[in-house]
């Protein structure tokens, strides 16, 4: 298994480049390496994980058959996955997929199970700091600009249907989508400074 | 770009990084994020929290049975690409061409490449019968007639990972399909329309949907004689009269 342990030591864009050139084995690491969080935003989003694994799969299918798109200058390995898993669960929330109103809860997931990574200790750690570091931006944030974007982004929902929803102009809520985003650029400065 | 237009989109900036416009807007947007160096800027600059946002998910452990399926998947698609790659080098382009038709199910809703086989030519039939000058039917066609590919133009600002290529056959039976790859797949209220132009006058052909993998065709229905260019614009479910956007995609003959 010398070959698998060569793989493994690989960075995400080294192993995305052997995706890229239709090896299995690369895929199955990016898989072990990003599956789990794509899972969980996927479970954020649809709150059922029934749905969420079927919604995973279909994300990563289309990872692996849409392998050449990704370009490395435009962003990590994981941000382009994520990307596409958060595209596949706005679709199917969009579809009515998913008919539990509580995805849109802001106080999130009920059942927590702590996912094995498979990678070194120290990445787990940094990437544990980091999740602290977003949720501690967002929990800055005033209430309605937070809501409005945990909405959108996990909700799926429309800004014409959160208006609806929090029974607020359309201008209101796109106002608030475009400052709690400054504002959480800005939060998210200055816990990394 | 005028201050007013650039007004009239400034607040659209997060709703469009949220996903959270409508597809018609969305497409607005990009129209005019293609011109509006602003508003180019203000998206790059609040990206990045955007990109944040799943980071904040708690941690969860898919079940096990999510990478046996998904494995089981990549190795089927693995197997059937290095057949294809046999198959191929012993058969002629339009045969292969035939093939990749009938492969992107889903152009045709999700039907399986046999069913979709059927239905890619029900469609080049119909053109056919609707008064276009021989079109071909996709044969193993291995007469003296040529076949040419021209490369298309893609506007990589708003379709950047695509690609595409119209087959022309010359001769009595000419006819012309256009296949592309790397499009985004439309959402389901939405759909891609080829057109022709023919002395400005802009002529729908057909519409196509994408695959997964962005992969897709479609055929030329109209005589391809003094068409001057082939085009394919993103259009609403049932096509439009005529192209509400500049063209993603063109081919100038």
């Amino acid at each position: 298994m010398g070959h698998t342990d060569d793989i493994e030591s690989l960075a995400d864009e080294e192993v995305m480049h052997l995706v890229q050139e239709g090896n299995p084995r690369a895929f199955e690491l990016l898989y072990e390496r990003h599956g789990g969080p794509g899972f969980s935003l996927a479970y954020r989003m649809v709150g059922d994980r029934v749905v969420a694994e079927d919604i995973s799969q279909e994300a990563f299918l289309s990872i692996w058959r849409s392998r050449h798109r990704y370009q490395p200058d435009r962003g990590s390995v994981r941000t382009w996955v994520l990307g596409i898993v958060h595209h596949r669960a706005i679709d199917a929330l969009r579809r009515n997929l998913v008919h539990d109103r509580r995805r849109s809860s802001a106080e999130g997931i009920e059942e927590r199970h702590e996912a094995p990574e498979r990678e070194r200790t120290d990445v787990v750690a940094a990437r544990r700091e980091d999740a602290q570091h977003v949720r501690s931006a967002l929990g800055d944030l005033p209430h309605e600009q937070c809501r409005v974007i945990e909405l959108a982004y996990f909700g799926g929902f429309s800004h014409s249907q959160i208006a609806e929803m929090l029974d607020m102009p359309i201008g209101t809520v796109k106002g608030r989508m475009r400052l709690g985003l400054e504002k959480l650029r800005k939060g998210l400065k200055e816990k990394v400074a | 770009m005028s201050v007013e237009r650039h007004q009239m989109h400034e607040e659209d900036v997060g709703a469009y990084l949220l996903r959270a416009l409508s597809d018609v807007e969305q497409r607005r947007f990009e129209a005019h994020l293609e011109g509006c160096v602003v508003c180019q800027d203000e998206v790059s600059r609040l990206r990045p929290a955007v990109h944040a946002l799943p980071r904040s998910v708690h941690p969860m452990a898919p079940p096990r049975s999510l990478k046996a399926g998904l494995m089981a998947e990549v190795e089927r698609d693995v197997r059937e690409r290095e057949e294809a790659a046999g198959v191929s080098r012993r058969s002629s382009p339009f045969a292969r061409m035939r093939r990749r038709l009938g492969g992107v199910g889903s152009a045709f809703g999700g039907l399986r490449p046999t069913v979709a086989w059927v239905s890619a030519s029900v469609v080049l039939l119909v053109g056919v019968v609707s008064g276009a000058a021989g079109l071909y039917a996709l044969n193993d066609v291995t007469s003296g007639e040529s076949t040419r590919s021209v490369v298309a133009k893609v506007d990589k600002t708003r379709v950047p990972f695509g690609s595409g290529s119209l087959a022309v056959r010359d001769g009595p039976q000419e006819g012309a399909v256009l296949q592309v790859h790397g499009m985004p797949e439309l959402e389901d209220d939405s759909v891609y329309q080829l057109w022709v132009r023919r002395d400005g006058e802009v002529i729908s052909q057909s519409l196509f949907h994408v695959g997964v993998d962005g992969d897709g065709a479609a055929a030329v229905t109209e005589d391809l004689q003094d068409v001057d260019e082939v085009m394919v614009t993103r259009e609403s479910a049932g096509g439009a009269k005529a192209p509400s956007e500049k063209p993603v995609l063109s081919v100038k003959l």
